[in-house]
């Protein structure tokens, strides 16, 4: 069986279908509905990313896994805000 | 705490503080472009009122949890208190403080004020040309893509080309905007 990611052309299209398929599902939506949908989006990813940390962790304790969500969260934040930020006030415009 | 439940604390500090703000961030760019998940609420403030800034962070105190440190904005050399929600899930709220910086200036006059039924209220957001160039000016991986997906879903058509190459070209970002219109398919 081929593997579409020795195709790139062909992988190419597939991604250009995905993204088609999303923009125009976007593009129907209001501007109410697309940020009913962030908030609903944003809810449910945390809820599986506690159940992806206790489950690392092996433990059922909610408390353990938020406070690993909370430690991922700090070190995707390093990598994310490397220059952005500064503790002393920029001088430059 | 559901993220819309902590954007209404949000506002409604903000509001009762007497401070001028628009969302910014992956809120906005969801509003606009193709809706995905976030872990934090960003908003712009003004720093016309004295101690505004203070203000907020005391109002919001029994649900944020704001760091000591003090944080400042490397493009727009603003103050950016960064805070985390005290319950769970942790959602991270960050103030960018609106200083003089020319486009921050120029998004914030242009901001819309928008009735969001998740929120039962009406809130402020910048334009969509005004998230397409802050995207390109911030420029990370996931604010091209918020980029893209704006100029995708509003269509480069529908949007004020012009006013966003203008600012592209005084932010030295033209090539970025280029990549992103050249990364939209044929619809």
């Amino acid at each position: 069986m081929s593997n579409i990611h020795d195709e790139p052309a062909a992988l190419k299209a597939l991604q250009d279908d995905i993204y088609r398929e999303r923009v125009l599902r976007a593009r129907k939506m209001t501007v109410a509905e697309r940020l009913a949908d962030v908030f609903e989006l944003s809810n449910h990813q945390f809820g599986l990313m506690l159940a992806g940390a206790m489950h690392r962790l092996g433990t059922r304790d909610e408390d353990a896994g938020w406070l690993e969500v909370k430690r991922w969260m700090q070190r995707l934040d390093r990598v994310r805000e490397i220059g952005f930020y500064s503790t002393e006030k920029p001088t430059d415009k | 705490m559901t993220l819309e439940a902590l954007a209404i604390c949000l506002i409604a500090a903000v509001e009762s503080a007497g401070v001028e703000f628009m969302v910014v961030g992956a809120v906005a760019a969801g509003a606009y472009g193709v809706p995905h998940s976030t872990r934090d609420v960003d908003l712009l403030i003004s720093a016309k009122v004295a101690g505004g800034i203070a203000a907020v962070i005391g109002k919001l105190d029994p649900v944020v949890q704001f760091d000591n440190q003090i944080v400042f904005d490397t493009l727009t050399r603003g103050r950016r208190p960064v805070g985390l929600s005290r319950s769970t899930p942790p959602f991270k709220v960050e103030l960018f403080e609106m200083l003089d910086d020319p486009f921050v200036k120029s998004e914030f006059a242009r901001r819309q004020h928008v009735f969001v039924p998740a929120l039962s209220r009406a809130t402020w957001l910048p334009t969509p040309e005004d998230v397409i160039v802050q995207k390109l000016r911030w420029g990370r991986s996931k604010d091209l893509d918020d980029a893209c997906d704006v100029l995708a879903v509003q269509s480069p058509s529908a949007l004020d080309m012009a006013y966003i190459q203008n600012w592209c070209m005084q932010h030295g970002t033209e090539k970025r905007l280029q990549t992103a219109l050249a990364g939209i398919p044929p619809l």
